[in-house]
Formats: structure tokens, sequence, C-alpha cells
């Protein structure tokens, strides 16, 4: 009854992403330390410490996901990307210690998108990584399950702080499971309100009709 | 599904009421309703009890779990044990909210039974939790769980199949090449 008729394309977790989602657009501009393996000729003007006309070889930058994505082949070796930190070893060992304690939201609010992205560009170490992800999925998700499902009608901000996107949206499907229940017990279901829709329909006056 | 979708499942359950008014046997396409006498209980569903009550033309007698002493055994009994023990009734809380609401002065200790009620469905909705976060901690791919209400479901319906998504993604990331080449239809 309450299901809205329009459906925002969700992010594609996994190693694919959803080209029409806003998220998986917004995850692309992410950008990922890179180091040219070969020269760019006259696009100096994109790196701006150095003032020469090509990029040399061997120059490191800081480019988006998206243009990583589509200049990532395996036979020409155009770029080689590494790994952001919190997907390497030392972060990787905190996260296995403790998935709790981190906050995601300031590592990148894509933790586990860009993470599952990632694993595109053939690194050595992408099992790890894969398994690091799912690690502290689970292990953040009794937190989440307990937050979403107990706090009602008050401050999420201070819950929702510290949760990466991907658990920010499964954060708002416990929280209407929880105030459909709630709101059901407290017999407001039964209550016809007005649609917001038509709350913000200004009555338009016979006379303004008429004229 | 809405928790009101959840309530008019439960009103086809059936509750004994007794009629101040006689009528003949009804025939309705859900089945039949017997003949009312004044003063003789009936069997009816609750959706017509309800509707009965509000135009004062019966007296609904409550169900015989909505007992003071046995919903206290029952809420010991839930407390005990780790698994679930069998509801009071498979609609345990719909039929609790509307014969409470609607008709608390045919029902002694309403007050107590609300309270009673409510500490059951506390204690079975954190052993949901607990399950579906050992679930999710060992990766099972089933689980089974018996004498769940609806109702119980629904509230983690959402929650839950959101989280296996999610963490079923996850999974496929550790199998590159399995699922590449997929593509979503829009």
């Amino acid at each position: 009854m309450d299901t809205p008729s329009y459906f925002p394309v969700p992010p594609g977790v996994g190693m694919e992403d959803n080209f029409l989602s806003l998220d998986d657009i917004l995850l692309s501009q992410e950008r990922l330390p890179v180091r040219t393996e070969c020269v760019f000729p006259r696009l100096g003007f994109l790196e701006k410490s150095a003032d020469s006309q090509d990029i040399a070889e061997g120059s490191k930058m800081e480019l988006p996901l998206w243009l990583c994505k589509g200049l990532h082949e395996k036979k020409r070796k155009v770029l080689s990307v590494e790994l952001p930190k919190i997907y390497k070893e030392g972060w990787r060992t905190v996260f296995t210690a403790d998935p709790n304690v981190v906050d995601l939201h300031k590592m990148g609010p894509y933790y586990y998108g860009l993470g599952s992205q990632m694993l595109h560009f053939d690194s050595p170490e992408n099992p790890d990584i894969a398994k690091t992800l799912l690690q502290t999925f689970i292990g953040r998700f009794r937190r989440t399950m307990d937050s979403s499902q107990n706090a009602y009608n008050e401050d999420t901000s201070a819950l929702v702080g510290r949760l990466d996107c991907l658990e920010k949206v499964l954060f708002r499907s416990g929280q209407n499971g929880l105030n459909g229940f709630q709101d059901w017990e407290k017999g407001q279901a039964a209550q016809l309100t007005a649609s917001s829709l038509v709350l913000n329909y200004r009555k338009r006056k016979l006379v303004d009709v008429q004229s | 599904m809405d928790p009101s979708e959840v309530e008019f499942l439960a009103e086809k359950e059936f509750v004994k009421i007794i009629p101040n008014f006689s009528l003949d046997k009804i025939y309705l396409i859900g089945g039949d309703l017997g003949p009312f006498n004044p003063g003789l209980t009936a069997d009816v569903p609750v959706w017509l009890a309800l509707n009965l009550k509000q135009r004062q033309k019966c007296r609904i007698l409550p169900p015989e779990w909505m007992d003071v002493e046995k919903l206290e055994e029952m809420r010991e009994f839930e407390r005990k044990e780790d698994a679930f023990t069998p509801a009071p009734s498979p609609y345990y809380m719909e039929l609790t909210k509307l014969l409470l609401n609607h008709a608390s002065d045919n029902i002694p200790k309403a007050d107590e039974i609300r309270t009673l009620v409510k500490d059951i469905w506390d204690t079975r909705v954190a052993k949901l939790r607990l399950s579906a976060d050992s679930f999710i901690r060992q990766q099972e791919a089933h689980a089974q769980l018996d004498n769940l209400t609806l109702m119980e479901i629904n509230t983690i319906r959402e929650f839950l199949l959101d989280s296996l998504n999610c963490m079923y993604k996850l999974r496929s990331n550790l199998q590159p090449g399995a699922t590449k080449g997929q593509f979503a239809d829009y």
C-alpha cells in the first residue's frame, strides 16, 4: 500500500555496477592512485604539478574510477592502479580484528562498492580484499540490525554517521519495517491522511479560474 | 507486506460470541455462519465479531489462550527455551490488539494481558534477531524456524532480504569470472 510507483535504481553491489544507479555514478567519482605506464602526449594540463606538455611515463596521479576502468587493459599497459590504503594489508588487519570500531563513512562512503570495483584491476591481493569485504559486512551486520530495529522516533544521525552507503540503505529498510509495525500498533495505519502531493496543491480560487 | 495486510489476514480467525439478536443461517462465499440465537454462543470470524460488537449486537468471549495464567506460563516457557515455542495463536499479536481495542469490557484483566503479550512478543523478536545474526555470521544457505508468526516475519522481512542480497553479491566477488557478462535489463 505504501510502495511507491517509482523505484530508484539500486546500486549494484558486486563486480558489476548498474549504469543507471545514482549511487554507482557517485561511487565512480572516487579517486584512485595510479601510475602511468606510458606517455600521455599533450595531456600535461591535467597534471598541475608538472609543467610539461605531456604526462611522462611513470608519473603518479589520481584518476577517478570511471577513467581507470576505461583505461585498464591487460595487453597494453596504460595504467597500473594501486590500491587505496584502506584496502591494503594494514587496514585489512584492522577490519578483521574488529569491524565495528571503524568509521566507514570517513573511510570513503563507498567502502563496499569501491572495494568490489577494485577487483576489476586484477591485483594479486584480490581474494584477500574480497574476503575482507565480506567479513567486515558480516561483522557489522549485528550492530546495523540492532540499531535500525530499535531506534523508533529518535534522532538517528549518531547511529548512521559511521555507516557506509550500503549499510545506510539497509538501515533505512530496517527502519521501514519498524515504523510500519509501530504505526500499526498505535492504530495510525487505519487513519486516512492526506497525501503529501495533495497538501502541496494550492487551492485555485474560482475567481482565478474564471478570469 | 503491510502490517495492515497481516491484520486483515488475521481477521479470518474464528472467535466465540454471544449474540443478542436472532438470525437464520447466512450463506456467505467464505462459508456458512450458523443460526444466531440470543444467549447462545456462536463461532464467527473476527471481522464479523468486531462489526457486531461495534453495533452492540453481541458480546465477545476471549479466546482460550487469552488468560493471564496461561500467558504467564507461555512467557516463562518462551524465556527458558532457545528455540521458538509454539505461539499462543498464529495471529496472537493482531488478535490481542483488535480484541483489546474494541472489546476490552468483555475481557477480564485486559491491561495485564496486553503487558504479557508484549513481553512474549519482545522475547520472540529478540530470538529472531539472534538467529538472523547467526544465520548471516555462518553464511548458511538455509535456515528453518518453526513456530514463527506472520507478524514477526513481516517486521524483519525487508531488512533481512536486503542484507542477504548484499551478502550474496559480496560473496560473488570471491568467485571472479562467474558473474562477468551479466547485464541488468531495464
